[in-house]
């Protein structure tokens, strides 16, 4: 009884052994390998283990590490290096950095950011302990206790968790930027978002704009008076882009009538959008809503590749074909996928994809700013912000009883206008200035606030969960602590 | 901008290839440093001289600042020199080198091993002479140089002695500011 007990575990054993050897080495789904749950974001696509850890499964320890880090770097260094950087790889791949790599290795991204161990995972997946400043900065020249009296009896548990900085983006928070920002005042009210104005101002309709009888598409489209008259009142129209535009892309503009209905698609795929809302597109992969069609995404491994190349045979039955296929990256990211609260009633199928938000026909900005995020997101600071002055700026703007551009929408914060050689666009990626929060104070907060609020505000949870909807209980004393520091100095000229 | 950056990028080139071409025949480590150091100094100078000097000073076009970015002003020429510095790293690792000080405005631009205070020390005492030593660095041998760095026009000296975080406020135009440190892997 217990030999065929023994028998049975070894045979169970070398099964299992089998199967990871195999899917490991040729291809197969290897979610059940995963050492622990993937951080937000990085879970949509945990199925591609390849577009992190990179296809090589028999490197050295180093270069597995090595080539991870370069992974992290293809989908995270353009962030990194819009943000500044304070501690980029650059400054700290210089031998003379030699004596930190010992203490926190600023090389690497792993050092802070290591995946799959959710026990130790806070915001912006970082995995060392909150007090990480104290390896390099609690000795000699560097000991910021010593060289700041502000500082003097602050825990390193706190430098990074009080709203005063950041280990990569301090754009906002550094002493000379403080200081610039320390005497200026709360703007006068209306305020008004720059870019959000210029871009409302720009050219209206021009002469190409189409009505509902110039529409190009097959009977039963043009019998829909809801496309029809989404289509005519939308931007596309004013623009003087017909409907084949986008269901018969791949004709010219001026292809018979007949050719066009023909090659009619009812349903254009996201490539259609992205062929010439590029600067969006590309924005918008970046971000949490749109990051499985980013182009960094390693594609399934052939498993018949995969047999050749340990020297066995390419033909396989049917069932081991179904066995050994990679799962795919799905195209798009689900409302059931998410791990923020999402409404109940909230289709979890639904695609989140321009069209979602923006709507196929009617491309409603003024919907897909606020309506589009609430009908999905459900959690305090989503619920609040209809109660906030926020969104009191926001229904007087669409009212037109406020200057255009000093409403405060959800896409006024999570995907702020920015300016590119002279054009104001709508970033796409709504995660980009959300970790560390700080990081919307120059793009967003300071067209219509103080610094000294905007750090405030920020730094108040509570606060946050209530969408701003009464003043910061918090008081960050960075700009109290530099201008003090730059008073004591009065042989320093203004910098 | 990109004009100078183009000319800085080929001046680099041309050094660089010619510095590697030496090394192969089997020229010293202090030579090619020196090599080295010779294009990072003209770089430098011609920088400080021909681009800044010129349209903040002479032609009060522009201005340079340590927030160029937010000003729309130039880098000042020791931002230049470290953002050279950073991105040759980025194409090889057959050698590094640092701008320091002693008397560093930015503490992490002051010395960081026991070789970089003595050779600063030494080109600060030691007017119009290097310094060279061997230094053992995460693991590996390199050689390292250290040059004098001078106040070469005036503005050098007036936002070294006005920063507010300056240890240092009694510079003079001519004087060793600091050092160009260079490092050569041996192994």
């Amino acid at each position: 009884m217990f030999r065929r007990l023994m028998q049975a575990v070894l045979g169970v054993t070398l099964l299992g052994a089998a199967y990871v050897a195999v899917t490991m080495t040729v291809a197969g789904d290897r979610r059940m390998l995963l050492s622990g749950q993937t951080t937000y974001a990085h879970h949509q696509l945990e199925m591609a283990c390849e577009t992190c850890h990179g296809r090589s499964i028999f490197a050295s320890a180093m270069t597995a590490e090595k080539s991870l880090n370069k992974n992290c770097r293809k989908c995270h260094e353009d962030e990194l290096k819009a943000a500044k950087n304070s501690h980029s790889r650059k400054r700290f791949r210089n031998p003379r950095m030699a004596e930190y790599w010992n203490k926190l290795d600023a090389r690497l991204c792993t050092t802070c950011h290591v995946e799959h161990h959710p026990e130790i995972t806070r915001a912006s997946a970082v995995t060392v302990a909150m007090d990480f400043c104290v390896a390099c900065h609690s000795q000699g020249e560097q000991d910021i206790r010593t060289t700041r009296a502000s500082h003097a009896g602050l825990g390193f548990e706190t430098c990074a968790t009080a709203g005063c900085h950041n280990f990569h983006d301090n754009r906002a928070l550094f002493e000379d930027f403080l200081l610039g920002h320390a005497a200026r005042p709360e703007p006068v009210r209306p305020a008004v978002h720059v870019l959000a104005a210029r871009y409302l101002a720009r050219p209206g309709p021009t002469d190409k704009a189409l009505e509902r009888g110039d529409a190009i598409a097959p009977p039963a489209a043009l019998a829909s008076p809801d496309v029809l008259g989404h289509w005519a009142g939308s931007g596309h129209a004013q623009a003087g882009v017909n409907c084949t535009a986008c269901h018969a892309a791949d004709l010219a503009e001026d292809a018979p009538k007949a050719q066009v209905l023909t090659r009619w698609i009812d349903v254009p795929p996201m490539g259609v959008c992205m062929a010439c809302h590029k600067p969006q597109a590309k924005t918008f992969v970046m971000g949490r809503h749109g990051m499985r069609q980013h182009p960094g995404i390693a594609k399934p491994r052939d498993a018949q590749q995969g047999l050749a190349r340990l020297g066995l045979s390419r033909v396989m039955p049917g069932w081991m074909s179904h066995w050994l296929s990679d799962p795919a990256v799905p195209t798009w990211m689900t409302v059931g996928k998410a791990r923020l609260p999402m409404h109940a009633d909230a289709d979890p199928t639904m695609a989140v994809d321009c069209g979602s938000c923006h709507g196929e026909h009617n491309l409603d900005t003024v919907r897909a700013a606020v309506e589009a995020c609430a009908s999905c997101h459900d959690d305090p600071h989503t619920r609040s912000y209809f109660d906030s002055p926020h969104h009191t700026f926001w229904r007087l703007e669409q009212a037109g009883k406020a200057p255009p551009g000093s409403g405060v929408s959800c896409a006024s914060c999570h995907m702020p206008k920015l300016e590119h050689h002279r054009q104001v666009r709508t970033t796409h990626n709504q995660n980009d200035n959300l970790r560390p929060n700080e990081k919307m104070i120059r793009t967003v907060c300071l067209d219509c606030h103080s610094l000294g609020f905007s750090l405030n505000a920020l730094a108040d949870a509570g606060l946050i969960r209530k969408n701003f909807a009464v003043r910061p209980q918090i008081h960050v004393p960075s700009i109290d602590w530099a201008v003090a520091r730059s008073l004591s100095n009065p042989d320093a000229a203004e910098n | 901008m990109k004009q100078i950056a183009v000319a800085v990028g080929f001046l680099w080139s041309v050094g660089v290839a010619m510095t590697t071409a030496w090394a192969s025949e089997g020229v010293s480590y202090a030579k090619v440093a020196d090599m080295l150091y010779q294009v990072m100094s003209a770089n430098r100078e011609v920088y400080t001289r021909v681009v800044v000097q010129r349209l903040t000073v002479d032609e009060k076009i522009l201005t340079a600042s340590e927030h160029f970015e937010d000003d729309a002003s130039l880098p000042l020429p020791s931002q230049m020199f470290r953002f050279v510095a950073e991105a040759v790293l980025d194409n090889t690792e057959d050698f590094s080198y640092s701008l320091l000080s002693l008397h560093p405005i930015n503490k992490k631009n002051g010395p960081a091993t026991d070789l970089e205070r003595q050779g600063l020390e030494h080109v600060a005492d030691s007017p119009g002479e290097s310094f060279y030593g061997e230094e053992e660095l995460g693991g590996e041998r390199y050689f390292s140089a250290v040059y004098p760095d001078y106040a070469v026009v005036e503005a050098c000296v007036q936002c070294h002695n006005n920063h507010k975080d300056s240890p240092r406020r009694d510079l003079s135009v001519g004087e060793v500011m600091g050092g160009v440190v260079i490092r050569i892997p041996m192994d």
